[in-house]
């Protein structure tokens, strides 16, 4: 790279300055495709540029004012990209969704700001905004859509398609000389540049406002942690409500010029992603389990050969890679056995998962089971750990690519700084963190105390001053015996299984540890076909007694790692999957404890009176919102 | 192993029909003709001009006939007839003062002018019994060939062909008659390559699959038949001339015998039915085969010591020559060219097996 890092002054920067000038001084270069019928169809700096003012200068027609929050609400589509850029332009709350976000957490947004348009994807979106309408949210004039398929007869006040957006906004700016450097001038550093929604692990999701400062600071300081260079290629297929999302494919992509690749669809993601082969990949731990799983479960249907082959080298790299962590080096044999499994095994299974060229890979948002990130790097991706979080813009600390260990992540970014308060909970100050969460002062002042951003994660600082997260403050729990452990830290190491797909580790004031598993169902269907186990549906499945088995090896596993007082004694298959529509997990997947311990609380007790089954019978939320019930007697298993 | 397909992505349509869309493909092809431009540097004459100059003369001349045949399902048994007719009447115009590359072209266009005029009566009817009537155009040839010195070369029926010459160079050196093959295999190779990503390819292959299906899709399956009898008699016509001018230099009725046509068939389904590289694996291993197994064979009678006779001598290398081919069939019905491809398939999901989607 010809760029030297410390020339990414951005003082008095905003989004839209910083798209003006890659539109001017790199206007033909590749900014954004999107596939489209198997084709990527691509936009370059200019047009991205000309789409954001037009769109913004409709807005502006239609009288969408600084104050407004305009919300975002599908999958990842360079128009609703566009659309965001255009509200920072504006200097208007652009609130991206979950794009499988229910009309109850919707209607809480919609009593939170003053939302006065939607930018929503498809059909199925608008359906959901107009019920949002139907249920007393007059406020909402505006809802433009970016695909018109089963909309041509809709005749809602106020709803238009994309293209009718961008015309209104063309004759503006054609009526209006001056529209265009009004617009570019409206927006300051310390205007929002999105409106999020902290993940809401404990109650009601939070709003957070991050300024443009805010993104801009935090690309930044990735680029000089040496998170990513200039020019990536991302494939854009993060939920655009995940801050990480927005850190990568809109801040750091116009800052570094990346080009932002965004797939076809949800499903065919895989397929993309191999088809872009990105050179930075960042992905919730969750996801690299789920990768992990799929090349599991490929392996396993191979054939013997390839299967021995597989272990061969694997098992090896795996073995090397701990030894590094470790600080020990391996012979020349070893660097042999790495380039030939490289050739036959590494590579290839890369390949087919289009991470061939990625350079820079990231796990973020949550801890990472040790046993994957180990796998990962074995398999010669260089993954490495970012720490963040929404309210500090997601990227704070991060692993270099020479100082991986296993325990920590890394070093603060330049620029944050990082320092550890009296009780163990981390504290940050950098430009990339917040100012306050959205007409939340009491929160704000908690959050902010001191100046400080108080994190809610509890850790410590090495004395080379790499961070170590333990979890959640309010997640470190004692057992009666005062035994300290992080249920988070237990359930990752049991995920690792390819059949446990989640996990709720129990044990906070009692005298041992037990745990409620879900059985990822197409990893163990997948056995179950293969072994002759016949099923019915995922409730019979998971209690099977072939399963357990299954399961109990995973146990006894994870419980070689723990210590004799953290070892898991007891657990239960649950029937059903824990599911963010019933709000035991949150749209990112975490656990939300409170939830489900409550929700549980029958099978809990059951873990620890002795007995020998429990009967439930749990509520579920059908996608029609109905609600219906499940009876099951499920065992409890010794481990 | 050696297919990487991640980064491979298309922003046009235009690049999404590219030939060759994975780079070890590419790669390949790529290899294959450079080996096919060093090969004069590469192997002695002998090997250059009896072994790999009438491989690449038949694979394009296989390639015509399976354009027929593989393409557009239309079963011909008459080819090597169709071949003659351009060889007799290149080395004619050639011999008349033609220059070559007139006479080859005259020897394509009178190869195709008879093969349509076979084709439209041929074409009414299907099946079997369209295969009996290019059988018998076959015959048809085969008798005006001996029956008639004028145009088979007097009594000897035999006729010398003149020097082959191109631009007005004549070519007499080894080195140029294979660059003369190998370009027109490369010349048939890249337009059947081509076939299948144009319209008229697409159309060939809805009426192998069902005539009145396609018929019913607007493809006018008589017209696509007759357009396929017409170019691959016109490949078939050219091949047969450029055979006659770098490899027999004298052209005679049994170089185009009923075997002759069989063993042209025989070569595409060994290969693969509308498969190029099968093409190309076929035409070696039923004209090369023969004389590699009969040397093996004599070799290894005389380095164990074992005396046969000169009768078993010539027999058993035609017994193994006919069971390689039985078992090729029987491992792979699809021919040596879907053999290729299912390696060609398990390397590409190499480790796996199939894909989790």
């Amino acid at each position: 790279m010809a760029e030297c890092r410390h020339s990414l002054t951005i003082t008095g920067e905003t989004v839209a300055s910083i798209l003006m000038r890659n539109a001017s001084q790199h206007g033909a270069d590749v900014a954004m495709r999107e596939k489209e019928r198997g084709i990527w169809k691509a936009t370059t700096w200019a047009e991205y540029a000309e789409q954001v003012l037009a769109c913004a200068a409709g807005l502006n027609g239609l009288g969408v004012k600084k104050g407004d929050a305009v919300l975002i609400l599908g999958d990842n589509r360079v128009r609703l990209y566009c659309g965001m850029v255009a509200l920072a332009t504006l200097g208007v709350y652009a609130m991206p969704a979950y794009p499988g976000t229910t009309l109850e957490e919707l209607q809480h947004f919609v009593d939170e700001a003053k939302i006065v348009a939607a930018l929503a994807e498809d059909q199925e979106q608008v359906d959901k905004i107009l019920e949002l309408r139907g249920a007393g949210a007059a406020q909402l004039k505006y809802i433009v859509y970016d695909d018109g398929r089963g909309l041509g007869f809709y005749e809602a006040p106020g709803l238009m398609s994309w293209e009718h957006l961008i015309e209104i906004g063309s004759h503006c700016l054609n009526d209006a000389p001056g529209l265009r450097d009004d617009l570019l001038g409206r927006a300051k550093p310390d205007d929002p540049a999105v409106f999020l929604h902290s993940s809401g692990t404990t109650g009601k999701p939070k709003g957070v406002v991050l300024s443009q400062k805010n993104v801009l600071a935090a690309a930044r300081n990735g680029h000089a942690a040496g998170a990513f260079d200039f020019g990536e290629e991302v494939l854009a297929y993060l939920p655009m409500a995940w801050v990480g999302d927005y850190a990568i494919t809109v801040a750091a992509a116009l800052l570094l010029r990346f080009t932002v690749n965004v797939p076809e669809r949800q499903e065919t993601v895989l397929r993309d992603m191999r088809e872009i082969a990105p050179t930075f990949y960042l992905a919730a731990p969750r996801s690299w389990d789920n990768v992990l799983t799929a090349i599991q479960v490929s392996i396993e249907n191979s054939t013997p050969l390839k299967k021995h082959l597989y272990h061969f080298f694997m098992d090896r790299a795996i073995a090397a890679e701990r030894r590094k962590l470790d600080g020990m080096s391996g012979g020349a044999l070893e660097s042999l056995g790495r380039f030939i499994g490289e050739m036959l095994i590494f590579g290839p299974i890369k390949d087919q998962f289009g991470m061939s060229r990625v350079k820079n890979g990231f796990t973020g948002g949550e801890a990472i089971g040790e046993d994957t990130f180990v796998f990962y790097r074995a398999l010669g991706i260089k993954l490495r750990q970012l720490y963040g979080q929404t309210e500090n813009s997601a990227i704070n600390a991060i692993q270099a690519n020479d100082e991986i260990r296993l325990h920590t992540v890394g070093k603060a970014a330049p620029g944050v700084e990082v320092t550890i308060a009296d009780n163990g909970e981390i504290l940050l100050r950098a430009d990339s963190v917040f100012a306050g969460y959205y007409d939340d002062p009491n929160a704000s002042a908690k959050a902010l105390a001191g100046g400080w951003l108080h994190t809610g994660d509890a850790g410590y600082l090495e004395n080379d001053g790499h961070l170590v997260v333990l979890g959640r403050v309010s997640e470190v729990m004692h057992t009666k015996s005062g035994e300290r452990y992080v249920p988070n830290y237990i359930e990752n190491r049991l995920k690792f299984s390819p059949y446990i797909k989640d996990a709720a580790v129990i044990g906070a004031g009692r005298d041992e540890l037990t745990a409620m598993v879900c059985i990822d169902f197409d990893a163990v269907g997948h056995w179950a076909e293969r072994n002759g186990v016949p099923y019915v549906s995922y409730a019979d499945l998971s209690q099977r007694e072939e399963v357990a088995v299954l399961l109990r090896q995973a146990f006894l596993r994870v419980n070689n790692s723990l210590s004799e007082p953290l070892q898991l004694k007891r657990f239960v298959s649950l029937h059903k999957e824990f599911d963010p529509d019933d709000g035991e997990i949150t749209r990112t997947r975490k656990l939300r404890r409170t939830v489900v311990e409550e929700r549980y609380q029958k099978v809990i007790a059951a873990l620890y009176d002795g007995s020998r089954k429990v009967h439930v019978s749990a509520i579920v939320t059908y996608e029609t919102g109905d609600r219906g019930t499940v009876d099951r007697t499920l065992p409890i298993r010794e481990v | 192993m050696f297919y990487r397909l991640s980064g491979v992505h298309h922003a046009s349509y235009m690049s999404d029909s590219r030939l060759y869309k994975i780079p070890a493909d590419r790669n390949l092809a790529l290899f294959f003709l450079a080996l096919g431009l060093a090969a004069p540097f590469l192997f002695g004459s002998l090997y250059l001009n009896s072994y790999v100059l009438p491989w690449l003369v038949w694979t394009a001349a296989a390639l015509g006939l399976n354009m027929v045949t593989g393409w557009a399902g239309q079963l011909h048994l008459g080819y090597a007839a169709v071949m003659a007719v351009g060889a007799y009447s290149a080395v004619h115009a050639a011999k008349f003062g033609v220059p070559w590359e007139f006479a080859l072209l005259i020897g394509g266009i009178s190869a195709s002018v008879i093969g349509s005029l076979f084709a439209f009566a041929a074409l009414r009817v299907k099946g079997l019994y369209l295969a009996l009537t290019t059988l018998a155009m076959q015959f048809v040839m085969d008798w005006v060939l001996t029956h008639s010195p004028t145009i088979s070369g007097g009594s000897h029926a035999s006729l010398q062909a003149p020097t082959f010459a191109l631009l007005g160079q004549k070519i007499t050196s080894d080195t140029g008659l294979y660059y003369v093959a190998f370009g027109w295999c490369l010349l048939v190779t890249i337009f059947m390559l081509n076939l299948r990503r144009t319209g008229l390819g697409r159309a060939l292959v809805a009426v192998r699959e069902k005539d009145y299906a396609a018929a019913v899709l607007g493809v006018n399956s008589f017209y696509y038949k007759f357009v396929a009898f017409a170019t691959s008699s016109f490949i078939g016509g050219v091949s047969g001339a450029i055979l006659v001018a770098t490899f027999f230099f004298l052209a005679a009725p049994e170089q185009f015998s009923v075997a002759v046509s069989i063993q042209a068939l025989a070569m595409i389904i060994v290969g693969g039915l509308g498969s190029i590289i099968g093409t190309y694996f076929g035409v070696a291993l039923i004209l090369l085969m023969p004389s590699i197994v009969n040397g093996i064979v004599a070799g290894g009678a005389s380095t164990l010591g074992l005396k046969l006779n000169v009768e078993s001598l010539a027999h058993i290398p035609n017994a193994v020559y006919g069971a390689l081919i039985i078992i090729i069939l029987m491992i792979e019905p699809l021919g040596l060219g879907k053999l290729y491809g299912n390696i060609r398939d398990y390397l590409i999901l190499w480790p796996f097996d199939q894909l989790k989607k």
